[in-house]
């Protein structure tokens, strides 16, 4: 995969900054956050819950937009495109939620809701549009036949994921950005729709932004991971890399936290004690530094900027652990 | 220590702490009866931790409320057996349910917030339960409610008692609902799911106290997950429930080296791994769980099951012990003979 991902990025997001008002103070909720995703490449966005993942989802495909920075999908940058523009351009990337159901309108027929991208942008009509919507239906493993007539209650939740993985694709989008989709799934159930991502990355030739807070989920379905805390990325790596020596502190917190189901496997002490801090008054320095074993008082004085310290591996920390115990060096 | 559970009647040896036998839960539904939990039968030892693992609809939830007696009276049934040091629950009065409550029996739900009283300061809703069960004056109770979230890990703990619930993060609220569950040193403490929708380094936090909590009190705890994670390492045995039934029951470790029934084998597979490298392939479980309602002959899992055959879709295996092994328990025609580990198929990089 490395090898690539020298081209242009196929999707490219710089310094990305979301803010909510909230009684009077303002949360940052993204606080300069950058990635690219490669043509055909899945990058996993890991975090816990406020870490400002899915709203970096949300603004990444312009649900939200963003306060400040920029987000380009194959050279357009969309953050400046006017409604009209937008929606055409935004056909190209879509998104997943994680609560199927609710995504699916319950009065209207499984066909409708997958054909309804066709009815919006009058891309096919008649039988053509039944002809594309059942391919997809075909698509994510129902059968047509049994299914487009059906209401979405009639399905239990992994199928209404089904369902609103085969409405994403009607449009033939470029990119998907997968926001916990799985999450609510049993495991049985997630297994079959992590299979089912992969299968449909490989025939569309999609590219994924994979975001949840689950490691193990994420390290099956990504190229490359993110990690991302109070606000900011940690840490950028290939998964493999990642997984096997996390160079930010939170990320290590993160995976020995991480149960495993393996009677054998290391007995840990919670490695992080408390709770992050409060994304309205976050710390200076580094974010992560009131819960980091590794805080000296270079990290509440100066921000730690996201890093190259190999080939494809950034990091946001003054000490990182990569590796070797000697002194951090940078490159 | 008792691995095997006492046949039905017998009251079990003297370090039996609760007995569970023949265990039946029945809700009325507009469709019909639906069976949530069947013929569930199982003993508990004083300070041993039983870990129930399932997924929706397996009944794990369901089985451990019908054990504290927590289920809505009408449209629902329950028969069988549950008896704690040798008292009798099912179709014990509320009265007598509730003196248990509490002080012998206790529970820690999913959902913290929606189990906490909104409008009460959480300090005083462990002074509640210790004024009701211990009889304590108030200064006595909220000194002993202060000792217990500081005990829970709550910092200044005196200033969270007079907090509300929404004024606290989802594990600082579920670090209250243990504080009330042990206020009055229960001996048997059911944990429902209490980390699901926690955050991995909150909900190790809690998986932490929980442990150190229940081996300085000596308790007995059964954790509730559909998380064969959260049980692998904190647990002395495991039940896996399947449609309502114990489909294996043994100990942990031997649980995790020889499993038995091929829907423990399947769920082991279909977890998503930390040791797996990305890409690999997953072992799904095609289908789904089957409906209780009207439910199939033969055993539940027949239909998504690769080594099944028409016995089993005929006839419901019976929960039985390994003939070499009195511990281990299972439900299934043809159990996997062989230790199985679990390795998938692995399949280099896609793109």
């Amino acid at each position: 995969m490395a090898d690539a991902v020298r081209e242009a990025p196929l999707l490219s997001v710089r310094d990305l900054h979301v803010s909510f008002t909230k009684g009077g103070h303002t949360v940052q909720a993204v606080a300069g956050v950058s990635f690219d995703l490669q043509a055909g490449e899945t990058l996993g966005l890991v975090g816990e819950s406020g870490c400002g993942k899915s709203t970096t989802g949300r603004a990444t495909a312009q649900i939200i937009r963003p306060t400040r920075g920029s987000v380009t999908l194959g050279g357009v940058e969309l953050t400046t495109l006017r409604s009209g523009r937008l929606r055409k351009e935004r056909t190209r990337l879509q998104m997943i939620f994680q609560d199927p159901v609710s995504s699916l309108n319950p009065r209207r027929r499984v066909i409708d809701i997958v054909a309804e991208p066709l009815d919006i942008w009058g891309t096919a009509t008649g039988t053509e549009r039944t002809r594309i919507a059942s391919e997809m239906l075909e698509a994510v493993g129902m059968d047509p036949a049994l299914t487009a007539q059906r209401y979405p209650r009639q399905f239990s939740g992994g199928q209404c994921q089904r369902i609103s993985i085969a409405r994403a694709l009607c449009m033939r989008p470029e990119v998907l950005v997968c926001d916990e989709v799985v999450s609510a799934l049993d495991v049985s159930i997630q297994a079959q729709i992590l299979n089912l991502l992969e299968d449909l990355k490989r025939d569309y030739s999609l590219t994924v932004l994979f975001i949840a807070h689950d490691l193990a989920v994420v390290k099956n379905v990504s190229d490359r991971v993110a990690v991302m805390y109070l606000g900011r990325l940690c840490e950028v790596a290939t998964s493999d890399a990642l997984y096997a020596s996390p160079a930010h502190p939170y990320t290590a917190a993160l995976l020995a936290s991480a149960v495993e189901p393996d009677p054998d496997a290391p007995r840990r002490h919670a490695p992080l004690d408390g709770e992050p801090p409060s994304p309205l008054d976050p710390p200076s320095g580094c974010r992560f530094r009131t819960r980091c074993p590794r805080a000296a008082e270079r990290c509440a004085l100066e921000e730690p900027q996201l890093r190259a310290i190999g080939p494809g591996r950034e990091v946001a920390c003054h000490f990182p652990l990569a590796g070797d115990d000697g002194p951090p060096t940078a490159d | 220590m008792i691995d095997a559970p006492t046949p039905s009647g017998d009251a079990g040896g003297p370090s039996t702490l609760l007995d569970v036998s023949q265990l039946r839960t029945t809700f009325e539904t507009a469709r019909g009866p639906l069976t949530a939990v069947d013929s569930v039968s199982f003993s508990l030892d004083r300070g041993e931790t039983l870990g129930v693992v399932g997924e929706s609809g397996s009944g794990k939830t369901v089985l451990v409320r019908s054990i504290m007696g927590l289920l809505p009276g009408r449209g629902t049934t329950t028969t069988g057996s549950v008896a704690l040091d040798g008292i009798e629950l099912v179709g014990a009065p509320s009265e007598a349910l509730r003196a248990l409550w509490a002080e012998r029996i206790s529970m820690v739900f999913q959902d913290p917030m929606s189990s906490l009283n909104p409008v009460q300061r959480v300090g005083n809703q462990i002074t509640e339960t210790l004024r009701v069960h211990q009889r304590l004056g108030r200064r006595d109770a909220r000194a002993k409610a202060v000792q217990l979230l500081a005990q829970v890990g709550i910092p200044s703990p005196a200033e969270r008692a007079r907090a509300y619930p929404v004024q606290l993060s989802g594990g600082m609220r579920q670090r209250v609902m243990i504080a009330i569950a042990l206020a009055c040193g229960p001996e048997l403490l059911l944990a429902d799911e209490p980390t699901t929708g926690l955050d991995v380094t909150i909900q190790a936090q809690i998986l932490d106290l929980l442990e150190d909590l229940q081996s300085t009190r000596g308790m007995a705890m059964i954790l509730v997950t559909h998380d064969l994670g959260v049980v692998a390492t904190r647990t002395d045995r495991i039940m896996v429930m399947y449609a309502g039934r114990v489909v294996e029951l043994a100990p942990t470790r031997r649980l995790f080296s020889d499993m038995r029934m091929p829907y423990t084998e399947a769920l082991l597979n279909s977890t998503p791994r930390l040791d797996q490298a990305s890409h690999t392939r997953l072992r799904a479980i095609e289908g789904r769980p089957p409906d209780l309602v009207d439910p199939d002959p033969g055993c539940a899992f027949a239909p998504r099951c690769d080594y099944a055959t028409d016995q089993c879709r005929t006839q419901v295996p019976p929960l039985t012990a390994d003939e070499h092994d009195a511990a281990h328990l299972f439900a299934c025609w043809h159990p996997r003979g062989t230790p199985v580990r679990a390795v998938a198929p692995s399949r280099s990089g896609d793109g």
